[in-house]
């Protein structure tokens, strides 16, 4: 029953929002019966009457929103609000010209002919969201604009040779189909006041990131000892696994690039962890290292990780308890109650920039940093003759399967949640609780 | 000599400007039907649908279908004329993206009114939608044949056996105009992209006498809430004022005759 295009419609009759269309539409028509369908009223201009208004009732609230809102109904006050009010503002019925159907795309020069004599009707004074999409409409159908115009000036003539009330009810119609296809967006907007980076600054950065990291792409200069992928020798994967004792220069020489970097190095981690050990304020990188666990990790654990990270490192009197601002906590601690993956996000933003802006310089000139530094490996570059290349070519055996890797992974995890970090409150508790006297105060924390 | 050779310049000149005006003048009636017969299929399936209705749109059709055969016979003509000035080329090309839109909005609303057509029949006047109009499109299919009584055109309608006619017609008439500007795209290659229009970004507003359904509309628009009161109450401060601005007129008539 619904309107069809049956010359190009392009399959668009299939679609499932048609069948809903075309069951809107039969109870559309059903309310017109003089006798079982709804009553109407006229509506009072300031000098005219306008018949066929009708207002909502309680109880077909929902079904006539959604009418509103495909566009079957529209509201005669509040133009842009697509929905039934149960109070005794009016409505009417869409003509049927107007009635919202797929397999007639809502074509972008109708819309420029409307906004044209809307502007000729409102004497230059459109609405933000109208003029963006004038001239939007101006600067890509500019070849047909001269026709645009004409169009709709004709249209405005001819409007002016009917009667007023038609004229009104006419134009209502009209607003009406394009407040429903064409709603006013206000993302436009938000987009335009978006802050932006001058291009300038962004390139710079680039060229830094470029200029730092050139030396440490083996593809871009030379890799010490050899490029694996060119010479078939390993020796520069096994040098740099993750978990080897002394690492090579070239990747100490990284870790003092950014912090990212150093974290994201399961090395560096290491030697930063053992730093902080020292400095008895280790539980910021664990708690750091259990917020990721508790984003990357299965669903399933999920609620159990987020209450052994509370009980470990947010509640009072916690063993390991971290130092966050009171506006964070209270936010976390809230969040905890209905937690998520990204529950304990903000919380780890903090303790991120501490550990960066704090612990991170003083990691730079600490002993342990520098002792690394010093046994610090450079390997020698291999020199192999093309005898040797196929030799090493024969000799290319398959590395450790990943599932052996995740278990050592795992294994490790498990030594070292054992073998528990020792923290100055554990200290003093345990010191206090044996009855010795306590241990000269060590250094303050930060 | 030279005399010769400019009056054969001129001639040519001249005959392409006719040309140009002509087909300016085809295609600004075409527009201007194409605007009126959207006005009138914006009444199909409402209140105010009925045979005069119908027969208005056919006559509105058969008028705009006319004028398209004779502006692509003219405008395709010209343009496969290679001999033609630059300049001449360019205003040709413009009529040229103007004709073919106009018979796009023409073939859509031919398309929407045949189908509507179907379902809501004239006869049955319960199942139209109320959509509030009262009058016909009597005006604007006048002003879309450039009549200046419509009665001059009337032809008496007998229903049913020329409605299926009609619909015969209609669907004639949609493949035309449709081999129309598939045949248009085929013969006469004008580049869009290239033309360029003269006229301004803003329709200027005309600065009509229509303050008064302005005055309408905008009430309805910028009031959402008290719209009831603020009429009631708009009349009599009117009213007032009215006998105010009266009586003083009175009184300073009467001043000036006893003084």
């Amino acid at each position: 029953m619904t309107i069809r295009n049956t010359l190009r419609d392009h399959g668009q009759r299939y679609r499932p929002r048609m069948a809903c269309l075309k069951k809107a539409e039969k109870v559309l028509l059903e309310m017109q019966d003089p006798k079982t369908g709804v009553k109407s009223q006229p509506q009072r201009l300031v000098i005219t009457t306008i018949p066929h208004a009708i207002t909502g009732k309680e109880e077909a609230r929902n079904f006539g929103s959604m009418l509103v809102a495909l566009g079957y109904i529209y509201p005669l006050q509040d133009h842009k609000r697509l929905v039934i009010k149960p109070d005794a503002s009016l409505y009417r019925f869409q003509t049927p010209y107007f009635w919202p159907t797929q397999q007639w795309p809502v074509e972008d020069t109708d819309y420029a002919i409307y906004l044209a004599k809307r502007n000729i009707r409102k004497k230059g004074i459109l609405e933000l969201h109208e003029q963006e999409q004038y001239n939007r409409l101006h600067k890509w159908m500019n070849h047909k604009w001269d026709f645009i115009v004409m169009q709709a000036k004709e249209q405005y003539r001819a409007a002016k040779e009917r009667k007023k009330p038609d004229r009104v009810v006419f134009d209502c119609q009209e607003r009406a189909y394009w407040v429903v296809h064409r709603p006013p967006m206000i993302f436009t907007q938000q987009s335009i006041m978006r802050p932006r980076v001058k291009s300038s600054v962004s390139i710079g950065a680039l060229v830094k990131y470029c200029a730092t990291y050139n030396s440490h792409d083996p593809f871009l200069s030379k890799c010490l000892p050899s490029n694996p992928w060119l010479t078939d020798d390993i020796t520069y994967w096994t040098l740099n696994m993750p978990n080897v004792e002394i690492p090579t220069k070239m990747r100490v020489e990284r870790w003092t690039f950014s912090f990212g970097e150093l974290l994201s190095d399961p090395r560096g981690r290491d030697d930063f962890r053992l730093f902080l050990k020292k400095e008895f304020s280790g539980e910021n990188l664990a708690f750091w290292e259990g917020c990721e666990d508790l984003k990357w990790g299965t669903a399933a654990t999920m609620r159990e990780k987020a209450e052994q990270i509370y009980k470990a490192f947010l509640a009072r009197g916690a063993p390991r308890w971290i130092n966050i601002d009171g506006k964070t906590m209270e936010v976390t601690v809230s969040g905890l109650k209905h937690p998520h993956r990204y529950v304990l996000d903000a919380a780890q933003t903090h303790i991120y920039m501490l550990m960066k802006k704090d612990s991170y310089g003083r990691y730079m000139k600490s002993p342990v940093f520098k002792d690394t530094m010093k046994k610090a490996i450079c390997p020698e570059e291999h020199k192999f003759s093309d005898s040797q290349l196929e030799q090493n070519a024969k000799n290319r055996r398959p590395s450790l399967s990943p599932i052996i890797l995740r278990q050592q992974e795992q294994e490790q995890r498990a030594k070292m949640a054992a073998s528990a970090p020792v923290d100055i409150t554990q200290v003093m508790s345990k010191l206090s609780k044996q009855g010795k006297e306590v241990p000269p105060r060590p250094p303050p924390k930060k | 000599m030279p005399l010769v050779n400019n009056k054969v310049g001129d001639d040519c000149t001249v005959g392409t400007d006719k040309a140009l005006a002509d087909g300016k003048a085809l295609v600004d009636s075409l527009i201007k039907v194409v605007a009126c017969y959207r006005h009138l299929a914006s009444c199909v399936g409402g209140c105010t649908d009925s045979l005069q209705l119908r027969d208005e749109l056919r006559q509105t059709r058969e008028k705009a279908q006319k004028l398209s055969v004779s502006i692509c016979q003219h405008l395709t003509s010209h343009l496969r004329d290679k001999s033609l000035p630059e300049e001449q080329r360019k205003e040709m090309e413009l009529l040229w993206v103007a004709f073919s839109s106009s018979l796009e909005l023409l073939h859509i609303d031919m398309c929407k009114v045949f189908n509507m057509g179907d379902i809501f029949s004239p006869a049955n006047t319960a199942a139209l939608v109320q959509t509030g109009l009262q009058g016909g499109g009597s005006e604007v299919a006048a002003r879309a044949l450039s009549l200046p009584d419509l009665n001059q055109a009337q032809t008496p309608t007998p229903a049913d056996c020329l409605e299926s006619q009609e619909r015969n017609t209609m669907e004639k008439e949609i493949s035309q105009i449709d081999h129309m500007i598939d045949d248009m795209e085929m013969k006469v290659n004008v580049l869009r992209w290239m033309v360029e229009p003269h006229g301004p970004q803003y329709a200027d507003p005309l600065s009509s006498t229509d303050s008064a359904s302005l005055a309408l509309l905008s009430v309805d628009e910028e009031q959402p809430g008290h719209q009831p009161l603020c009429q009631r109450s708009h009349i009599f401060v009117l009213l007032l004022l009215f006998a105010v601005v009266l009586l003083a007129a009175t009184l300073s008539v009467c001043v000036v005759f006893f003084s």
